[in-house]
């Protein structure tokens, strides 16, 4: 085990940086579909999507800058107006348009319209930027590197994914976490995902917390798209696989739970670049044994609560 | 100041109200009787608007509110204690009890008011206030809910089965608490439901009894039809 260290050490920390800029960006998808799902109670496969095209977005609007002769900095800002101008864009089009007629109605017939919608956007997508991988990595060269420090070993790693990614996911999970206790609307949005019968009894407008939430929710999703843009290259697909990260990070947290999709974002975040670096072949399975792991142990997730009958 | 005309409302498409006629007169004290299955929550559900009537109107202060949406309902001064408590777990006392009219918008000293009232009323709030909702016993949970829907009811409180289930000592204290409603919010009219008609009749000033979604009788106090 010692001498394993001393060979793969860097490499061990490398993985570990890796899983955490990872965990941040899957984390940001993940707890906008957790809470979208804890309020309208609609599993949204598009949420994908939404992650996608804020990513695309993102890179259009950062490309136009810098041809503009914007400054770097400008980059970090075209990133999230791009998550911002998705969100409360395409995020009230499709509550208003599509959500709205499937509330209550059987999950089935939701994830099918979710789904159908999720096609929809894939092409649309692929209508607007082509097939062709889009790339824009002015935030990453900004930011410059910085030397990670691990056991005997000194990791230079680029400061956007290691620093700015983190602190973003940190800031969400802190922000959303009093955002839902201290202020009112947040309590509003705690009292319709508990109950929402009681909640309209109290003169909350159950809808508008629904049209809030979801745009919200699309609004975090872009900006984890937004913010994945100059780690990586933009190709058709991204938003298949975001959505099924997501969605094993939910399950395995349990559905409704925030702090604890951090945690598990992490978990799988870091499982997967783990094997990413000493077993590539079981890079895809990864997050999965975890979940499948966890679920057989506690069907209701590593911190959800059985819920109490209603009735 | 609440009225039900041929009220009728169907679940999963069987019918559960049938022509369901009553009134609430403003500052009254009604019971609603019935079996389990009656259709005595869904009439409380009807009145604050939480289901779609497939015939019959609904007047809230003489006017038609039937299509008033149920969030607005709360707004002309209704507040209900749904069966169950159904208060929000993970929130305090305290915030279960501002949040209808902090929804409301009402101003804060208006707010503090009528907290101070509903402290006044019923004292074994004030003690509870920062303990969280989801701690409380069921008796307990019962008396928030009744401090709640009177936090918003300045014209009606609407108390769905608050005995059900109530221990014997906690049931008395109930009791007491609602003989002593109309000295403390004289303007505020109570309707309560019950399946026991022992219980409510020294508490109210007339009665409905409610059989298979229909008033089957509507006495003043005691007397058959």
């Amino acid at each position: 085990m010692g001498d394993w260290l001393e060979q793969n050490g860097a490499l061990l920390g490398l993985a570990l940086l890796d899983g955490i800029a990872s965990a941040a960006l899957i984390f940001m998808v993940a707890v906008g579909l957790n809470l979208v799902f804890g309020v309208l109670r609609v599993l949204n496969v598009a949420h994908g999507s939404l992650f996608a095209i804020g990513a695309y977005a993102a890179a259009s609007i950062g490309l136009f800058a810098a041809s503009a002769g914007l400054p770097g900095w400008a980059s970090l800002l075209a990133l999230l107006l791009a998550a911002m101008l998705v969100g409360l864009v395409l995020g009230p089009l499709i509550e208003q348009l599509l959500l709205r007629r499937v509330y209550g109605e059987e999950p089935v017939l939701q994830l099918l319209v979710t789904f159908a919608l999720f096609m929809i956007l894939e092409d649309a997508q692929k209508l607007v930027w082509g097939v062709q991988p889009v790339s824009f990595s002015v935030p990453v060269s900004l930011m410059g590197t910085v030397d990670v420090p691990f056991g005997t070993d000194v990791i230079p790693y680029n400061t956007y994914q290691v620093v700015l990614l983190p602190a973003v996911a940190v800031v969400t999970l802190v922000g959303l976490a009093l955002f839902l206790r201290r202020t009112l609307t947040g309590r509003v949005i705690l009292a319709v995902t508990t109950d929402r019968e009681a909640a309209t009894a109290m003169g909350i407008d159950a809808r508008r917390v629904y049209l809030l939430t979801f745009t919200f929710g699309a609004m975090l999703a872009a900006l984890g798209g937004a913010l994945s843009t100059p780690t990586a290259s933009l190709v058709p697909g991204i938003g298949a696989s975001t959505i099924v990260l997501s969605f094993a990070v939910v399950a395995t947290a349990g559905l409704g739970q925030i702090e604890g999709a951090a945690l598990t974002a992490l978990m799988i975040g870091i499982g997967r670049s783990v094997a990413v670096t000493f077993a590539p072949e079981l890079e895809v399975v990864v997050p999965y044994i975890i979940m499948v792991a966890v679920l057989l142990v506690r069907p209701q997730g590593l911190f959800g609560v059985v819920e109490t009958r209603r009735v | 100041m609440l009225e039900l005309r041929s009220v009728m409302v169907d679940i999963a498409g069987a019918p559960v109200l049938r022509g369901v006629s009553m009134t609430l007169p403003p500052g009254g004290r009604v019971a609603l009787i019935g079996r389990n299955g009656a259709g005595k929550t869904t009439t409380l559900r009807a009145l604050m608007g939480l289901l779609a009537l497939r015939g019959g109107r609904v007047l809230i202060g003489g006017e038609d509110a039937t299509s008033v949406p149920a969030h607005h309902r709360p707004r002309l001064g209704i507040g209900y204690a749904p069966e169950e408590r159904r208060l929000f777990g993970q929130f305090s006392v305290r915030q279960n009890l501002l949040l209808p009219v902090e929804v409301l918008g009402l101003p804060r000293t208006e707010i503090a008011r009528r907290l101070e009232a509903v402290f006044t009323f019923l004292p074994e709030l004030a003690t509870l206030a920062d303990r969280r909702a989801a701690g409380l016993s069921g008796g307990q949970g019962k008396m928030v809910a009744l401090g709640r829907a009177l936090m918003v009811g300045t014209r009606a409180v609407l108390l769905d089965e608050p005995f059900q289930g109530l221990a014997p000592a906690l049931a008395l204290r109930y009791a007491e608490a609602l003989r002593g409603l109309h000295a403390s919010f004289p303007d505020v009219a109570l309707l309560v439901t019950e399946s026991n008609p022992q219980l409510l009749t020294p508490l109210v000033d007339s009665t409905y009894v409610i059989e298979r979604g229909e008033i089957a009788h509507d006495t003043a106090l005691g007397a058959p039809a």
